[in-house]
């Protein structure tokens, strides 16, 4: 007997029924926790307002309102043949963020691959492991000045800077990522034959993804950083270029504008990234859930 | 129809002769000699801790013998021999969550042409009965079916030798028994030779045509006994044939006298 009631399904009707006011009381909670998010932005919009009104704050504190006005007519203008992006957006926004783009981009590459190798080799890694950290703990703004030396002008110096700033969290991610992939699979692949690449490719790589994931968020974070150290001097373009050149211009406007383009960025980056990951990890959110 | 058994000692296909297995001063096993005939089951049961899994390693070719020789078809075996295929215990940790079930089992036959590999793949999710689960994740499926895709996996790239490392240690009682009948009923369609490596008493009585029976550390083939049931087997007929019962007694006792408290072989 009870074996057959272990077995037995819900009845259909309530079960539609419970589904339904479940539904209701999850569109209620995503109202509450939507609203409660809301609460602290619009004070803290509240305390900017007040702080640009007070006396001796509103010197260096813009108006928000104006504020929004200049991120309008700087970065979002619509030109002839600018796809209605303002100037500030062509001239600054783009050519910073492509190179913390390349700087991320080539931090990945370098990332990965030595992680991999490192991973899987412990004497690779027993070798490299005290320039690993060596190299982790300089703080890396420290460098702008080294880099400039060794690369020269133009966006290398940048680029490069970026990339050895953001590398260490993916080197680091990828290193365990690669060691907790099991020995069973690696097993599994040794009798069924998998050649290396093979099993580079489909084994490796996918296996240490999630954490690889999981530093390269933090590699992006920490590249808008960079992006904005190495821009600060020796620069002619860039959201820290035009930080510096609204200041000295008293223009804080101009300034207070970056810094909210600043933040949209961030946000828009990390929605970026999120859309990216949620698709090449839907394994990991399914396996994972599973197991809980 | 019974089984004969006299051709053990002729045409067999995996022999081990005298194979030594030590970690430092640490020795495994102890100069094991057996015999895997062809087209048969053969099970090794052995107390926890035995060696088992030490054992398959050097005859999948994963690992070398200390001392003695695996020879599989009359050739050494010095890496993974060719027609080997292996079952795992643990199949959520050997199967590949990030690739569907279809992927998983074609996985290993990426040299084939793509219009072969997709037969092979869809024969071998059938023989399992997973016809219609091919886009599943592994992790979306209970672990009888995980473990039905791990077998898969292996048939497809047809073996001659299915080597299966306790394969339904982690599955629940009525599972594990709906295991052992799909693999004796695919070892009947397709002849090939099955090596089965298990703890469990009534499970190698019920699969084998010869159990080899290990003692505890450092393991030594206390025996090897011939099952004679006839095929093919049920879990209510054969399971109650006073044949069944009494070999399952003197295995009991064998690996009661190596000196562990073995498993009663009762699920």
């Amino acid at each position: 007997m009870s074996i057959t009631t272990t077995h037995e399904r819900r009845p259909l009707v309530p079960g539609r029924r419970a589904a339904s006011s479940e539904r209701s009381r999850r569109l209620q909670r995503v109202a509450t926790t939507t609203g409660l998010r809301l609460i602290v932005p619009a004070l803290i919009l509240a305390a900017w307002w007040a702080g640009s009104r007070a006396e001796t704050a509103g010197l260096f504190v813009a108006d928000p309102f104006e504020t929004f006005t200049r991120v309008r007519t700087d970065f979002l203008a619509a030109g002839e043949g600018h796809a209605f992006l303002g100037d500030a957006t062509w001239d600054h926004l783009f050519p910073g963020v492509w190179r913390a783009l390349q700087g991320l981009g080539l931090a990945v590459v370098v990332g990965v691959g030595i992680g991999i190798a490192l991973g899987r080799n412990r004497i690779l890694m027993a070798l490299f492991q005290p320039l690993i950290h060596l190299g982790r703990s300089l703080p890396s703004p420290a460098l702008v000045g080294v880099f400039f030396f060794v690369f020269g002008t133009g966006d290398s110096p940048k680029v490069f800077l970026i990339a050895f700033s953001v590398v260490w969290p993916i080197l680091f991610n990828t290193i365990d990522g690669v060691s907790s992939i099991g020995a069973a699979r690696m097993q599994a692949a040794a009798v069924f034959k998998i050649n290396r690449w093979d099993r580079l490719v489909h084994i490796v790589l996918p296996g240490a993804a999630p954490k690889i994931f999981a530093g390269m968020r933090t590699a992006m974070s920490l590249s808008l950083i960079i992006m904005i150290i190495s821009e600060l001097q020796k620069s002619q373009n860039g959201l820290g270029y035009l930080l510096i050149q609204s200041q000295r211009n008293f223009d804080y406007t101009g300034f207070w504008a970056v810094l909210v383009v600043l933040a949209i960025l961030g946000v828009v980056m990390n929605i970026i990234f999120t859309i990216i990951e949620r698709r090449v990890l839907a394994w990991h959110r399914g396996a994972t859930q599973q197991h809980d | 129809m019974t089984e004969t058994l006299e051709i053990v000692n002729t045409k067999a296909e995996l022999v081990l002769d005298g194979v030594s297995k030590s970690y430092g001063a640490n020795l495994a096993v102890r100069s094991i000699s057996a015999e895997v005939p062809a087209g048969k089951v053969s099970v090794i049961v052995g107390p926890s801790g035995c060696g088992k899994s030490t054992l398959l390693r050097i005859i999948s070719g994963l690992d070398t013998p200390t001392e003695g020789s695996v020879t599989f078809e009359g050739s050494p075996v010095t890496g993974v021999p060719e027609g080997l295929a292996m079952v795992f215990q643990d199949y959520s940790r050997s199967l590949f969550p990030w690739m569907r079930v279809a992927k998983n089992v074609a996985f290993p036959l990426r040299h084939l042409k793509p219009a072969e590999r997709a037969e092979r793949v869809q024969e071998a999710i059938d023989a399992v009965g997973l016809a219609g689960k091919e886009h599943l994740y592994p992790w979306e499926m209970s672990g009888g079916m995980q473990q039905r895709v791990a077998i898969a996996r292996a048939l497809a790239s047809h073996p001659k030798l299915l080597l299966m490392d306790e394969p339904y240690a982690s599955v629940d009682a009525q599972t594990r028994a709906d295991l052992e009948d799909l693999l004796l009923a695919i070892q009947a369609r397709l002849g090939i030779t099955v090596l089965v490596v298990t703890h469990d008493i009534d499970e190698s009585v019920y699969l084998a045509d010869h159990v080899i029976v290990l003692s505890a550390p450092p393991s030594v083939v206390a025996e090897t006994i011939e099952v004679d049931l006839p095929r093919p087997r049920d879990h209510v007929t054969t399971k109650t044939d006073p044949r069944f019962v009494e070999i399952r007694g003197h295995v009991t006792r064998l690996l009661r006298g190596a000196g562990r408290p073995a498993d009663d072989g009762t699920h």
